[in-house]
Parts: structure tokens; sequence; C-alpha cells
């Protein structure tokens, strides 16, 4: 999957990165390649920045650490945080059903 | 030699355009992204090279840095709350029929060329490209305009006759420019 493809979508792909704990920068890159099956093909370099953007935003709180000599960045979600990823995740099925209903011909929502 | 040279260049790019604490976590992240393709058996130079392919070019993680930067959020909240704000005086000093106020045309012309100066130096931050110099323009540009809404404020306290609902109005929403330029000026600084 491209960059291109994901616009709209990082940021709730983020935020489910961090859902079970916090993380730091490249943990967080491992997480979305695990759990996309490595098809994920965007600069692992702009996950960051991205981060920083959700930091920002209040969804996500960082904080320095040292590990091996080396500072290190690690994020958490927020209750902001978590209460954004309840929300994306509600319009991602909510719009996935409503396109796979039009490419399968069928009615949406469909009856049940 | 050339594995580090690599990391190295790369990460001298990175410092030359972005501040020490994002170059730090950034720098972590590469050399954690290099471990993992040492671990998988390929040479240093070759793992140095496939980290970095992976991470991407310096010139689109600055430019993404860039577009996430607090002084670039900040001067477009400014520019676009400006004519609100803006609205407001035109309609309070049009009231208080400001143009008959004692206020030299000199310095009538120095606060409109501040004024301009102000909205164009937040115009800089907000569309630049380069990190450091979108928070240059933004630090310069909310000075600039908390000053100016200090001076209006001021002035309109010392020559307005009356203080009716519109100068209210106006005076309350410079103030929380004021508040929020305050509050920019620390989070650009500290970034």
């Amino acid at each position: 999957m491209r960059a291109e493809e994901l616009k709209g979508h990082l940021d709730a792909l983020l935020l489910a990165a961090l859902e079970d704990g916090p993380r730091h920068g490249y943990a967080v890159i491992e997480a979305l390649r695990n759990s996309t099956g490595g098809r994920l093909d965007l600069p692992t370099g702009t996950i960051y920045p991205a981060l920083h953007r959700l930091e920002a935003a209040g969804l996500i709180s960082g904080s320095w650490s040292v590990v091996s000599g080396r500072q290190r960045r690690e994020y958490r979600l927020t209750a902001a945080g978590t209460r954004a990823l309840s929300g994306k995740r509600a319009d991602w099925r909510d719009f996935a059903a409503m396109i796979s209903a039009a490419l399968e011909g069928q009615p949406w929502p469909s009856p049940t | 030699m050339a594995e580090p040279n690599l990391i190295g260049d790369c990460l001298a790019e990175l410092s030359a355009q972005l501040p020490a604490p994002i170059v730090a976590e950034l720098a972590d992240g590469l050399d954690q992204t290099r471990q993992r393709y040492l671990s998988q058996g390929l040479v240093p130079d070759a793992a140095a090279r496939a980290a970095l392919a992976e991470f991407g070019e310096p010139h689109i993680i600055v430019a993404a840095f860039t577009r996430a930067s607090p002084a670039r959020r900040a001067a477009r909240r400014l520019l676009a709350t400006g004519p609100m704000v803006g609205a407001c005086w035109g309609t309070a000093l049009i009231i208080n029929r400001a143009w008959a106020w004692p206020i030299p045309i000199g310095t009538r012309i120095a606060v409109g060329g501040a004024l301009i100066t102000a909205i164009a130096l937040l115009a800089i931050a907000a569309f630049s490209g380069h990190y450091r110099s979108a928070g240059r323009a933004a630090t310069a540009g909310c000075i600039g305009i908390a000053a100016l809404d200090a001076t209006v404020l001021i002035t309109i306290t010392l020559a307005a006759p009356a203080v009716v609902w519109p100068v209210i109005v106006a005076m309350t929403a410079s103030l929380a420019r004021m508040t929020f330029s305050a509050r920019t000026l620390h989070t650009v600084l500290a970034s």
C-alpha cells in the first residue's frame, strides 16, 4: 500500500499502534509493519512528524528516556486519543461497509 | 568506512534544518533500522544504505516536520482569525470616529506598516518549506501582532471618548489573541 492511499488513515493507524501501550517511534513503525503484513510502503522517517502532529493535537503524549546511552522518545495514547481512535474505527467500519455494499451491488445499509 | 558516513551525512543534513531533539529521535530510529538490517545478515554498508532507503529522503522528512511544526500551525491560526479581529476593530474605530482622533499621520502610517509586516511574516511562516525560517518568521510575526494589539488597546483606552460594546468586543478579541501569541511564542521557542 502506497503513501497516497494511506492519506486520511495514517493517524488512525498510528493511534491503533499505541493502543496496547507506550511505544517509541521505531516500535510504532514495527507495529505498523507487523499489523499490515509488511505491505505499508511509506518512508518510515515520515512517521515521526506524524507522531509530533498527533502529540500537538493532544491525542498522544511523548516523553524522553535514555536507553543504552541514547535518547529515545516514547509515545502513549491520551484519553482524547483513545476517544479519537474509537471514533475513527467507527467511521472506518461505516465507510468500509458502504463501499463494500456499493461494489457488491447491494443496498446500504444492508437489510437484515 | 562508508557506513558511518552515509548515516552521518543524512543526520548532518537533518541537523542543519531541524532542532536537535527531533534529530536525536530520528537518529535513534535510523540506528534501530540499521540494526535490524544488520541482524538480517547485511554487511554494515548495505545495512546503512537499506536503512536510509527505508527512512526516506531528508528533504521529505524535513518538509513533513515543517508541515507539522507549531510555528506553521500557529501562523495559520493567526492568519485565519486575523480578519475577524480586524473587523471587530474596524467596527469599533468607525463607531468612535477614530479618524478624528489627534494621532499624527506618521504614527498612523507606522502602525499600518507594522501590521502589513506582521501579516507578511505570518504568511511566510504559514507557507515556508523550511522549519527554522518558519519558526523565526512565526516568532517575529507573533511579537508584531501582540505589540500591535497592545498598542491599539492602549490607544483606544486613552483616546476613545466612550467605551461602547463594539470596543469591548474588539478589546476582548485582542486580549485573546495576545494570550494565544504568548503561548505560541513559548511553544515555538521551545521546539
